[in-house]
Parts: structure tokens; sequence; C-alpha cells
């Protein structure tokens, strides 16, 4: 790919996605997009790239599929889940009528590792989730992916920090070092594909008391992170928290949050009067 | 008279409630099904029996009330399982109602681990 395809490509992307790739990429994306001309049987990148455009295929889902980053796993940064039945849940559910329903998203949640995390979590950590019913949706833009959380199988690395105990409580072996959530965690779970700057897709799920939302704006340019932002705070319910990566801050990104620090985690909070004009 | 721990059925709509009861009755030793209704409920007990059951009344296709009412209508070894009516409502009409859907006892929401441990050993005399 010369430098004005690359540019032509990572612009499809960055329209299409909000994810950001610079010149420094070049690799990264040349690699996964030589993957798809392969697949598509693309014989030029002009070839690809009108494919692409007509969409014919579902092509945009099969490439922006390529570009997603799904690395993670059970109890990853487990600080927050911590933050959320101390803290969080505690706030949120003081003064609320027994069976309430309390709506917590993760978003991107690749193949299922965060959402069932949090359902293993709740159940190990907080007792009221008996009082309360507990929505807990997983999304994604990667569909490839989201088929994948809602099968539930998992290898040893997604549970490497997952206590044998609760391995043992929690899943079922599943062939040679693979791993099934049992069936009363996967149907806890409802998955969605929702793309982070589609605000009508964004909408459809709201709104939420707690939103995960890790390590996936770091991948997006200043100007998707802002609408990403004011279409998550639209997502919330006036009170509500949103937990970022470890590495990022809402207050750089959008001034519509409140900072709240934690004993085990900064959140950020839809201020409880929150209109935003 | 075999050693098999007692079994309690749990129906419950609200798959991590299910669960979180299970864990309870399995950590003390009892065996455990589940169902997502009255009429899947209804079904279990035909086929496999139980020896308690653990009944909601919030749940869709069928509220835990009108399962009692039809459960407590069949023959007899059906219409004799006892059963732990668990409500988010406290007052006297809901227990009453409950009572005379055929519950046996009835716990008002949050119900710990310990008090249905407690109630489920008073209510089938075994398992642990």
């Amino acid at each position: 790919m010369n430098s004005d395809e690359l540019q032509r490509l990572c612009d499809f992307i960055y329209r299409h996605t909000g994810m950001m790739f610079t010149e420094s990429k070049g690799y990264y994306v040349e690699r996964r997009v030589g993957d798809r001309m392969q697949a598509t049987g693309a014989v030029s990148f002009d070839d690809y790239f009108a494919r692409l455009r007509a969409n014919a295929t579902g092509e945009i889902e099969q490439l922006i599929n390529a570009f997603t980053v799904n690395e993670t796993f059970f109890f990853r940064e487990d600080h927050q889940l911590r933050c959320l039945t101390r803290d969080l849940l505690t706030d949120l559910t003081a003064g609320r009528r027994a069976s309430s329903v309390i709506r917590i998203w993760s978003i991107p949640c690749a193949t299922g590792e965060e959402p069932f995390s949090i359902a293993v979590w709740l159940l190990e950590n907080w007792p009221q989730i008996a009082l309360f019913d507990v929505e807990i949706v997983g999304s994604d833009i990667d569909t490839r992916t989201l088929s994948e959380a809602r099968e539930g199988i998992f290898g040893k690395r997604a549970l490497m920090r997952l206590d044998p105990a609760l391995i043992r409580k929690y899943f079922t072996p599943y062939g040679e070092d693979q791993w099934k959530i049992i069936d009363e965690i996967r149907e806890a779970v409802r998955f969605s594909r929702v793309n982070l700057i589609d605000r009508q897709e964004m909408l459809a799920q709201g709104p939420f008391d707690v939103i995960f939302c890790r390590n996936v704006l770091i991948y997006f340019d200043d100007a998707s992170r802002r609408i990403a932002a004011e279409n998550l705070y639209d997502c919330m319910h006036d009170g509500a928290y949103v937990c970022l990566g470890h590495s990022e801050s809402m207050s750089r990104i959008s001034p519509l949050f409140d900072v709240s620090r934690f004993e085990d985690a900064i959140v950020y909070r839809k201020p409880l009067s929150g209109r935003r004009d | 008279m075999t050693d098999a721990p007692a079994k309690i059925l749990i129906i419950d709509d609200a798959s991590l409630v299910r669960l979180y009861y299970r864990n309870a009755f399995e950590a003390a030793g009892f065996a455990v099904a589940e169902a997502l209704n009255g009429i899947e409920a209804m079904e279990l007990l035909l086929t496999d029996g139980a020896d308690l059951m653990v009944v909601d009344i919030n749940m869709p296709q069928m509220d835990g009330i009108t399962f009692l009412h039809r459960l407590r209508a069949q023959q007899a070894k059906l219409a004799s399982i006892p059963a732990i009516v668990i409500s988010t409502e406290s007052g006297a009409s809901d227990r009453e109602a409950a009572r005379q859907a055929g519950a046996n006892f009835y716990i008002a929401k949050p119900a710990t681990p310990n008090l249905l441990v407690e109630t489920a050993r008073l209510l089938c005399g075994r398992p642990t």
C-alpha cells in the first residue's frame, strides 16, 4: 500500500468506527488489509477498496472485525470491580425499592470476559444481588467476537486470574484446556452490536446505572472521543457511573462528568441534576 | 430411604438470583434444580419431583401464586411438596395470599443464604 492508499483506508475506518490509525500504525493496518484482500480475492488495493465501499458482501463489518483488539481476561482491573460492589452499587441502590432494575453495561465487551466477570463478581461479593433485578449488557462493534461471547467458551489465558474454586463453580470443562461458562451466567448477560460513535445505536441500549468502557477510547482521536463520551453520557441515568481503563481520563475528554474518587478506583459520574444543553 | 441429599427446586426468572440461591443451597449440601417460571417448574416436578420448592412471586407467564394454586390442586404426591415463597412485598396481605396459595414459609427479600438454608433444613428435615 502506498501512503495515499493507507490514508484513504484509515479515513474510511475512522469515519465508520472513530478509531484513528496514523502512518505510524502502517504495518498494523497493512497486515489486516492484506488479510482481507486475500480473503475477498481482491487483485489490487483499488479493487478491494471498491468492494469495501460497495459493501455488497458485508465487507465493512469484516474489516472492522479485523481491526478491533480483543485481548482481555476475567477479573481484569479487579480494583474497579471492588469499587463497583463496595461503593458504586451501595450508592446507587440506597433508598431504592427491592426488585428495582440495576443496569450495567460493558462496552466494548469483546469476547465476553468483562460482562461475565461482572456477573461472577456480583454473585461472590454482593449479597444484594438477590434483592435487585440486575441486568448486564455486553456490547461491541465486532460481530465475530460477539458471537464468541454468546458461546461463552474460554481458554486458559482468559481464566488465568480466576481462583480454581471459582472456575469449578462457574465453568464446566469443554474440550482440551477450554471451559464453558455455566448457563445461568450466560443467560444473565445480553449481547448487542453497538458502535460507540453511532448515537442512535447507543441510545437504543440505555439508560444504565454503571458503564464499563475500558481501553477503547485510546484508539480514538479527540473528536471521536468526545462524541463517544457524549453518547455514553446520554445513555446514563442521572448520578450513574462510568469506569474507564487505567490509562484513560475522562477529564481530558469531556467536561460533562464529575470525578469520583473511591478507595479502589477513580470513576466518572453523570451529575445528579445532569442535563446538558 | 437413600442417603441422597434433599432436592430443592428453585423457581425464579432471574438467572443470577437462581444462581445465588443455588450457591447457598449447594454449599449446605442440598441438590438443586432450577426452573424459570411456573410452567417449567410444573413440568420438572412431574418428571423429577423435588423435596422442597423455593418460589419467586413475580415471574412472567405464570406467577408464583398461580403456580402454587395449581400445584396444590394436583395429586397428593406433588401437592404436598413444601414451598418457601420469596417476595419483595412484606405486607400482611401478601403473606396471606401466599399462605392461601399453599406456601409453607414466606421470606421477604433479601433472602440471606443463612435464612434460606435454615428454612430449607426445617422444611425438609434432611440433607446435611
